[in-house]
């Protein structure tokens, strides 16, 4: 309970510290809206020449897009700045304040950097979604419903494991700015279904660099394209990494602490 | 005359800590850069060196050594943040580095070079978050929140961006933030740095003040002489890891000043001082003597009869200077 009343404090906090600076806002809105622009662009292009991209139609393609959006938003928004932030704490000393407070030191390491104008990249997603839902025509029954939320929220855990992972990294390293970004940037290739890619791709983007389990598993659950084996091995998937990357994390915490100046 | 808190009615108990750091070695030049990038040379240095001593209920005491003595590294043993390579340590009955809870919420730790208040909101968010995160009742925070105010008069600053504050007063509410808890055990590593004489003033009266109402256990190092002379009756003196003096300020004091410092200024810089002692500098006619504290008087009074002297001024070493000179009785 107090986990939540921390994380909505921490929100508050956040958005106190953005208010600061509203014309930010502008150039975060205009920044969202061209990312997306030019990848709808690319897709109609794509499309005007063919019907169907290896079985995806265009409302599908469309849908992925959508969820693209929508987890990058909750990556920009809730993850990354506050993993950019505790490789910066690191550095300048001042993450020894966090390990001095009575809370869980991941906890205040994720949550006390939020980037809440980045929440419009959700939004977008969302509106994203609706329209090809609605172009889809298909009626969306329950069980694809929770499935879809599921893998939402397995992709996400996945996502934000593996990014923890990469930022304790900074325990050792110090400065792993670096290595956030190209996470980033392989997580442009969730943009286009998986299928799509060649078999040694596809194989890095579930095994390597877990992207797929945040953008095309949830559109499969969406088109009636997953099978149980997936789904489970989703769920397996984030329940592991999430308790790996815990332990990474409590591991690099003890090597903080005896090393650190 | 001082006497060592007893093990059994002490808050801080330290007994043969000690921490060894491994430290990567860089060297100058372009091969060894590229070299340094495959394999670093790791050199082990010895931070803190068996050092053991008690605090009691309620005492402030003064850490003081020169920099890199490893102050900051014991306090940050103390306060949980390392491990020691070997040691016992006990704060208010905890383990610290076991960084449980119940512990955590009855300390402290300020770093006066080191901000944790948010840089681009006003300060009173960041003690929101303190508030939840220390889980401090409703009641307890205002009550708490408005004694601080009060004594530190944060009033207006608490609502201004903590980036538009000048350093004291950013210092003022970093010091708020850190005891909005009101912990029993306080960590300070110079608290004072960079600060002008008013607010260094200032702070000190507020750190007594709190001590005096909490009854809160005060650690404290400085490099002001002045904020050691007004808090601490006692010091704890370290260099290059080691334990020099544990004992009344008072004491160290007279025990490791054997000499003192004239101040003389005559017209310019062409007088031959040395018969009356060392001569530690001259600048625009300013001469810096250095004497032996027993003749200090004679010396004066001969420096008056047979010089023009336009100006004089007689003053104790600096705190640095007695803690060198200490240490390096200590080695011989």
């Amino acid at each position: 309970m107090n986990y939540l009343r921390l994380i909505g404090v921490f929100f508050r906090v956040n958005i106190a510290g953005e208010l600061a600076y509203r014309i930010n806002f502008l150039f975060s809105f205009f920044e969202s809206v061209m990312g997306l622009g030019f990848t709808l662009a690319g897709m109609a292009i794509i499309f005007s020449y063919t019907d169907s991209l290896n079985g995806w139609r265009p409302e599908e393609i469309l849908a992925l897009v959508g969820v693209y959006s929508l987890i990058g938003g909750v990556i920009r928004v809730a993850i990354l700045p506050g993993m950019q932030q505790l490789t910066e704490s690191v550095r300048d000393g001042t993450f020894d304040f966090t390990l001095t407070k009575p809370e869980d030191a991941q906890l205040i390491a994720t949550f006390s950097r939020v980037a809440v104008w980045k929440i419009i990249d959700i939004f977008l997603g969302l509106v994203i979604l609706i329209i090809a839902l609605a172009r889809m025509g298909s009626v969306i029954g329950g069980v694809q419903a929770v499935e879809f939320l599921g893998m939402l929220l397995t992709g996400s855990v996945i996502v934000y494991s593996f990014f923890l992972i990469l930022a304790t990294l900074a325990f050792w390293l110090v400065r792993v700015e670096n290595i956030l970004t190209i996470f980033l940037s392989v997580y442009h290739a969730g943009r286009w279904p998986l299928s799509l890619y060649p078999g040694w791709l596809r194989y890095g983007l579930i095994f390597v660099i877990p992207v797929a389990f945040a953008t095309t598993i949830p559109v499969e659950a969406l088109t009636s394209r997953l099978n149980w084996v997936t789904l489970l091995a989703a769920f397996i998937a984030a329940a592991v990494l999430f308790i790996v990357s815990r332990a990474f994390w409590k591991f690099g915490l003890r090597h903080y602490s005896g090393a650190s100046a | 005359m001082f006497r060592p808190a007893a093990v059994e009615d002490s808050i801080v108990h330290i007994q043969s800590l000690s921490k060894i750091y491994f430290v990567n070695q860089q060297e100058a030049g372009a091969k060894a850069t590229v070299h340094g990038i495959f394999r670093r040379k790791k050199t082990p240095v010895q931070a803190v060196d068996e050092i053991s001593f008690n605090m009691a209920p309620g005492e402030i005491v003064g850490f003081l050594g020169p920099n890199g003595a490893g102050k900051t590294t014991t306090l940050k043993m103390l306060s949980g943040l390392l491990y020691p390579t070997s040691g016992t340590v006990t704060v208010l009955g905890h383990i610290p580095w076991k960084r449980e809870k119940t512990f955590l919420r009855q300390i402290t730790l300020v770093m006066g070079q080191r901000n944790q208040l948010v840089w681009d909101i006003p300060a009173i968010h960041s003690f929101e978050l303190n508030r939840v995160i220390y889980r401090i009742p409703p009641d307890d925070y205002q009550s708490i929140l408005k004694e601080l105010t009060d004594l530190l008069e944060l009033g207006p600053l608490l609502t201004k961006p903590v980036r538009n504050l000048s350093l004291g007063e950013r210092m003022k509410c970093e010091i708020a933030a850190a005891l909005l808890h009101r912990p029993q055990v306080v960590f300070l590593d110079e608290p004072t740095i960079g600060l002008d004489v008013t607010m260094q003033r200032r702070i000190r009266s507020f750190i007594a003040e709190y001590n005096k109402r909490f009854g809160a256990t005060v650690l404290m190092t400085s490099h002001y002489m002045a904020d050691v002379e007004a808090l601490c009756k006692r010091v704890v003196v370290i260099h290059h890891g080691r334990l020099l003096f544990d004992g009344e300020l008072a004491l160290l004091l007279q025990r490791f000043t054997s000499h003192k410092t004239i101040i003389i200024q005559l017209s310019e810089c062409q007088a031959d001082l040395k018969v009356y002692g060392e001569v530690l500098a001259c600048e625009d006619g300013r001469y810096t003597l250095r004497v032996p504290k027993a003749e200090t008087a004679r010396i004066t009074e001969r420096l008056l009869a047979d010089l023009p002297v336009v100006d004089l001024l007689v003053e104790d070493p600096p705190i640095e200077e007695v803690i060198d000179r200490a240490f390096t009785e200590w080695n011989k």
